[in-house]
């Protein structure tokens, strides 16, 4: 079972949870707490930089480093790759839910989005209200969406093969974890799952609940799948047939759906990862 | 195999988030850009030299195919391969 659904899931995903939602509104501060996500955020960033250079010089700690850095971003900010079908879901579940630009692509390519338009970044929950005192993050602003508008908004991203990851605050950022963002990603311009792919930091991006299987009877052989998957866990498989047909190696995939949605033969599902027993661990 | 040593000059490299050359060039993204300065409420100005700072973040990702050194329009990247 996936670890956060245990502890946070009532009975369902835990991304699926309202609970997990209205934590930072509700939660009442212990005497004497104080969230300190700013000295959190140093902490980490040093840690990075520390692991990163470590694996650049193939460091004797490079392991030891993994693991507390790993552990580090488990309690504070894992992220989840949800499926299209799971991020409607939770677009159902949460207001206010506001677009804005995205960190990642701001640091790695220096892009610079500055309008609805182009916002691919999505917050969600009454964080977002508080956007202002941050001008830096929230560059040019935020753009708050309706249900319809955040559904179309992700169907949007989705349509052009972005991954869709759920963010989650934990316990530095005042107690329990909550959910609190939702983002479009790609390789290599996304930090989570650059660390996850090229740095080995598993929570960083975790798997979703779902793996992609195939149907070779309905597959084409098109390879808009290959083309779309950001794992590169399809490959297209030349012999056996007339043509060639998509091969998904399910130890690798991430369970993103971007498959699925982009195949125009329907030949790509999305089963639950539980009902699968070699994988029910692999997350 | 240990990574290349990658050196940026600060003194010449001064606003690489308007420059972003080298950010876009890389084939293997290894750089950021950082804010270096930050002032509450406000947004860090891209183009004030100094507010900006590079970084090869992912040095451990990098080919040592020097792209980014024939991109740089101020010289300011050195790259040693070990």
């Amino acid at each position: 079972m996936c670890e956060y659904c245990e502890m946070y899931g009532g009975g369902t995903k835990w991304y699926l949870n309202p609970d997990n939602y209205g934590r930072q509104l509700y939660s009442r501060r212990v005497p004497g707490y104080v969230p300190d996500a700013i000295s959190y955020r140093k902490e980490r960033d040093k840690l990075w930089f520390e692991y990163f250079e470590a694996v650049a010089d193939e460091a004797e700690n490079v392991e030891e480093l993994n693991t507390g850095l790993d552990a580090l971003i488990r309690d504070n900010e894992p992220c989840q790759v949800v499926p299209l079908q799971d991020a409607l879901k939770m677009m159902e579940l949460v207001q206010p839910m506001a677009s804005m630009s995205c960190i990642c692509r701001k640091y790695m390519r220096a892009a610079d989005e500055r309008s609805p338009a182009e916002y691919s970044c999505g917050g969600l929950g009454v964080g977002m209200l508080k956007w202002e005192r941050w001008p830096e993050r929230y560059r040019g602003g935020v753009n708050f969406m309706s249900v319809d508008e955040a559904k179309d908004w992700v169907t949007k991203f989705d349509k052009k093969g972005y991954v869709h990851c759920v963010m989650v605050y934990g316990s530095s950022y005042g107690g329990r974890p909550f959910v609190g963002g939702l983002c479009n990603c790609d390789y290599p311009d996304c930090y989570e799952m650059r660390h996850r792919l090229d740095y080995h930091l598993e929570h960083h991006l975790l798997r979703s609940h779902y793996v992609a299987m195939i149907d070779y009877d309905l597959c084409n052989g098109c390879g808009i799948c290959a083309q779309r998957c950001q794992f590169g866990a399809i490959k297209m498989e030349r012999s056996k047939w007339d043509g060639p047909k998509a091969n998904i190696n399910m130890f690798n995939c991430f369970g993103c759906g971007v498959c699925e949605t982009g195949c125009p033969m329907g030949a790509i599902t999305l089963v639950e990862r539980e009902t699968i027993p070699e994988l029910k661990e692999v997350w | 195999m240990v990574a290349p040593k990658i050196s940026i000059d600060h003194t010449k490299c001064t606003t690489p988030f308007d420059c972003k050359k080298c950010l876009l060039a890389c084939p293997q993204g290894v750089f950021w850009v950082l804010p270096k300065k930050n002032v509450k409420f406000q947004e860090t100005d891209q183009k004030e030299p100094g507010a900006w700072e590079l970084l090869a973040q992912y040095r451990a990702m990098c080919t040592g195919c020097g792209k980014c050194v024939e991109v740089c329009p101020v010289d300011a990247l050195t790259i040693d391969v070990l």
